[in-house]
């Protein structure tokens, strides 16, 4: 019980917030609406679990955002070239994994800071694109749309390829040397590397994998619909981190399970059309969302006083 | 010593800077009362948007055929104090004539009064600033005009009754709100029969709009339109309309750039896009600028001749661009902006 | 300090950048005529008053170890505050600053408790803040308010010049001696280093940790709320949107100006040349006609290559001569 504390209070809140939907807003609860929320949010749950990789590994990666544009943007047009849908998609991955691996080696190789190597990268990509593109939406040929297949298929194809990013990624952490490995890198690197790990590689591998997965996402969000806009992907480092956080995983490295991560990305992706069946005026939502995540952190650290006093 | 060294090194560079002679001026066709080329500063509400990318190519087109300098800048970011920068940079780079796309009515009023006592023309083009702050208006189309059209066609779509949605930029965009309050004023006025349920906002992403449309259509079970009031969100809510399976049953209207918009115009599920010839605009707004440097554009002027468009109709001070567009199955492949 | 040796000091990271603000502007010079020009100097310098305050702000919160998000939000929040009370409840324009000042204070006060009594870490707290303040900004003024028409009494802050310079300058001036005298020259301040270096450390050689942090955190909600004022006077306009993105600009000013992300080292004339760095880029750009993406990716690149340019003397040495002792492992991520 102890031990999953903070998993279940994120699912115990997440369970709060559709409880009360369910009473205050039943017309939340429709098959087809609630399909397209989850197929809209499948590439965000993939990015939040590479995230949370890469924060248990005790470094934190805020370019995600921009890799995802330069991926979608990249991944569009080579569609709109006419190259076959799976070949897109492993070229999507390979950029995002060699985006990420740029990442990983200023952060690894040369020992920099995660938060500084990544805000400008950030910015670098970011702007790189706009110069590039101008903000030219990318028409993409039919057939990609749900990889041809009819659009309810497509959607569960989609929710089902982030479920099983998820499912591996939290098995593999517990279960695999490997996974094991970050956990040991992110709380004691030194401690890690005198047990004969090698915390650079391990830290390279994160960023690398953070970076295949936004790639991965990226490839998800355009077989979403028939253009690409290339502001896509435009405060996703916040909402992946924040759904990090209020899922339990430490800042601090170390600790966390992405099963905490997977109930803190519901719960914010919920609020959004929550606010909108509840009829509550917009101008509210970035305050509400403000304060769940000051609310988590509080309460967390409420309880780990109590805990130490 | 050696740290002075160093630093009397950099003075020294510094200096050498510094001193370096004045530009030759360059001469063209386009030749100014200076006798040097006019350069005129184009400021759009944001780089990275595809209807300003439009805007810029009829400017081009303008500056080719009247042989002179043009430069586009604008913010990359969402600050709103950047636009001000930008005209302050201007003003000190000695550009003859900035047309300014206005974010912000009485922030950048103040950069532009300024540029204007430094003896610099000031034009505005698609948004505009305080009155005082400006020659001219380059008009494509009033909030008013926008508002009502916008509200008229939805109108007509729904014979007049109905639940409808509205989805936005943002909340703090100035002319987002100043087209919201006209759309409101005229569905009081003229539409007793028809109800604003909800507006949304999108940060001007398709993705967030597409999100926000699939969140209003199974929140208001009887909504019947959407209206988008910014071009990403026209195809992300048809998107949305489409995937929920309700083309046809909910309309999807706004404002909008053809190209983004022709597949969902022909499938059937954006019924109208209501838009101005984006680079007619971008193209009067430099010719007009020119006229105005070279004194044949003056305030008091009835009609204003511009180039290969022909003659356009003065209102004032504001120069008109003509009726706005509407884009529908039968006219959508006539343009490809 | 004691006096560096003349190579010391042309390898100090301040020294680098010097000359790197030095030949931003003699390029920059040479490609844009009216560049250098004492006009095109105050106009700098009024454009980066609010940014380069938020930076000297951020400076002592970085040197603690710590971070602050919410400095941009704060901003917004805090320039719609003051319009309110200007405007809606009648103030006069100083008690109506004076009171946002204090109001400033107090919400890095929230930030300040959040993480000194509850020992959060400082990344998530204003992570939740940056949301909070912006969100309360939309909130109040349902995203369309819009403050104006101030009078030129109150304008004259932002838009005049006032013994020669612009007048914000002057604040600026004095709010960056104040703050390189309190972090380099005072007790109090110096023990900012030592508690990012090591707070189990300073806490044992007597330091009351937490109270100095917590100090930290209230000084750049102060600052942010005198940033809001002159962002408001400078404009002629208080709006939610203000000083969007400003936190980010402001850390990247300070991690160029060579303070350590994760606290402990840095200084406050390192973050006034990483400001004017910065500043000189945005500008210079614009005289040498290239777009603003370009500065906004030289921005990007000269931040890596100011942070690899200490890595990458110690890594050559290190590969020349393969050290006995392992180097240090992975630093440990700003908390």
């Amino acid at each position: 019980m102890n031990r999953y504390f903070r998993e279940l209070s994120v699912a115990a809140a997440l369970v709060l917030v559709l409880a009360s939907l369910a009473v205050l807003a039943p017309g939340f609860y429709q098959a087809q609406p609630l399909l397209s929320l989850a197929t809209r949010e499948a590439p965000a749950l993939v990015v939040a679990c590479g995230m949370a990789v890469v924060i248990i590994c005790r470094q934190i990666d805020i370019s995600v955002g921009s890799q995802f544009a330069v991926v979608t943007v990249c991944a569009g047009l080579l569609a709109a070239e006419r190259w076959p849908a799976p070949l897109v998609a492993l070229a999507a991955v390979g950029l995002g994994a060699g985006l990420g691996a740029i990442n990983g080696a200023l952060v690894a190789g040369l020992r920099l800071p995660s938060i500084v190597v990544t805000l400008a990268t950030m910015v670098t990509w970011r702007e790189a694109l706009r110069w590039q593109r101008q903000g030219a939406f990318v028409n993409l040929p039919d057939s990609l749309q749900w990889l041809g297949l009819p659009q309810a298929a497509g959607q569960w194809v989609l929710i089902a390829l982030a479920l099983v990013v998820l499912v591996t990624l939290a098995l593999g952490l517990r279960q695999l040397a490997a996974g094991r490995f970050v956990y040991a890198v992110g709380s004691d690197a030194e401690a890690a590397r005198l047990a004969g790990i090698r915390p650079a590689r391990v830290t390279f591998s994160s960023f690398v994998l953070l970076g295949a997965l936004t790639g991965l996402a990226a490839m998800m969000n355009v077989v979403q619909s028939p253009q690409v806009d290339p502001k896509s992907g435009t405060g996703l480092e916040l909402k992946t981190i924040a759904a990090v956080v209020v899922g339990g995983v430490a800042i601090s490295g170390g600790r966390g399970s992405l099963w905490g991560v997977f109930a803190g990305l519901l719960l914010l992706a919920c609020i959004a059309p929550a606010l909108t069946h509840l009829r509550i005026e917009p101008y509210w939502e970035k305050a509400i969302q403000g304060a769940i995540i000051l609310l988590a952190v509080v309460a967390d650290g409420v309880r780990s006083r109590k805990g130490r006093s | 010593m050696k740290k002075w060294s160093l630093l009397l090194t950099a003075v020294a560079l510094f200096v050498a800077g510094c001193g370096k002679s004045p530009e030759s001026p360059a001469s063209g066709s386009g030749a100014g009362p200076a006798g040097k080329k006019i350069t005129v500063a184009l400021l759009p509400k944001s780089k990275g948007n595809a209807y300003f990318i439009s805007c810029k190519a009829g400017a081009e087109k303008a500056a080719r055929a009247l042989g002179i300098d043009l430069l586009f800048d604008g913010p990359t970011e969402s600050d709103p104090a950047k636009q001000n920068e930008i005209v302050e940079n201007w003003i000190t780079l000695g550009v003859d004539v900035i047309a300014a796309a206005c974010e912000n009515r009485e922030g950048i009023s103040t950069a532009l009064r300024k540029a204007q006592s430094r003896g610099i023309k000031v034009i505005t083009y698609d948004a505009d600033a305080l009155p005082d702050a400006r020659t001219f208006f380059v008009n494509q189309a009033t909030p008013e005009g926008i508002g009502h059209g916008l509200m008229d066609e939805a109108a007509r779509l729904l014979n007049a009754e109905g639940e409808f949605a509205i989805i936005l930029a943002t909340l703090t965009a100035a002319n987002q709100q100043e087209w919201r309050k006209h759309i409101e004023a005229r569905l009081a006025e003229k539409y007793p029969k028809m109800k604003l349920v909800a507006v949304r906002p999108c940060d001007d992403l398709k993705d967030k709009a597409q999100s926000e449309a699939t969140a209003l259509l199974s929140a208001h079970p009887n909504l019947k339109l959407l209206m988008n009031i910014c071009s990403p969100a026209v195809p992300g809510a048809a998107e949305a309309v489409k995937q929920a399976g309700k083309a046809g049953q909910v309309k999807v209207i706004g404002l909008g750039l053809p190209s983004e918009n022709r597949r969902y115009v022909k499938e059937g599920v954006t019924d109208s896009v209501i838009l101005w010839k984006t680079e007619d605009l971008g193209y009067l707004t430099v010719e007009a600028a020119v006229a105005l440097v070279k004194g044949t554009l003056k305030p008091g002027d009835k009609t204003f001749k511009a180039g290969a468009l022909g003659e356009f109709e003065i209102k004032g001070d504001n120069i008109l661009l003509g009726k706005p567009f509407v884009f529908n199955k039968d006219n959508i492949d006539q343009f490809n902006f | 300090m004691s006096a560096p040796s003349g190579k010391a000091f042309v390898l100090r990271h301040e020294t680098v950048l010097l000359f790197v603000v030095v030949a931003e502007w003699c390029c920059f010079n040479a490609l844009g005529p009216r560049f250098g020009t004492l006009d095109n100097s105050f106009d700098i310098l009024r454009h980066t008053v609010e940014i380069g305050l938020l930076a000297l702000a951020m400076t002592p919160v970085i040197l603690t170890g710590g971070i602050d998000l919410s400095v941009g939000s704060l901003l917004g929040l805090c320039a719609i505050l003051f319009g309110k009370l200007w405007r809606d409840a009648g103030l006069p324009p100083e008690v109506a600053a004076g009171c946002t000042l204090i109001f400033g204070a107090l919400a890095g006060g929230l930030n300040a408790a959040l993480i000194t009594a509850l020992r959060l870490p400082p990344l998530i707290v204003t992570l939740g803040t940056y949301s909070l303040f912006r969100g309360l900004a939309e909130a109040i003024t349902r995203g369309a308010d819009t403050f104006t028409n101030f009078p030129p009494s109150f304008l004259f802050l932002g838009q005049e010049r006032w013994l020669g310079l612009p007048t914000q300058a002057w604040l600026f001036l004095v709010v960056a001696a104040g703050i390189w005298v309190l972090v380099h020259r005072m007790t109090y301040g110096r023990t900012y280093r030592a508690i990012g270096f090591a707070p189990e450390g300073a806490r044992f050689a007597g330091v009351p940790v937490q109270g100095r942090i917590a100090g930290v955190y209230v000084l750049a909600g102060l600052v942010a709320a005198l940033a809001a004022i002159i962002y408001t006077a400078r404009l002629g306009q208080a709006k939610a949107d203000a000083g969007t993105g400003y936190e980010l600009f402001a850390i990247t000013a300070v991690v160029l100006g060579g303070t350590s992300i994760f606290g402990g080292i840095g200084s406050v004339h390192g973050t006034l040349l990483g400001v004017a760095a910065i500043a000189i880029l945005n500008n210079g750009l614009v005289h040498a006609r290239q777009p603003r993406e370009v500065a906004g990716m030289l921005t990007g690149a000269l931040l890596l290559l100011a942070l690899s340019s200490s890595v990458l003397p110690k890594l050559f040495a290190a590969w020349r001569r393969p050290p006995p002792a392992p180097v240090r492992s992975t630093p440990s991520p700003p908390t």
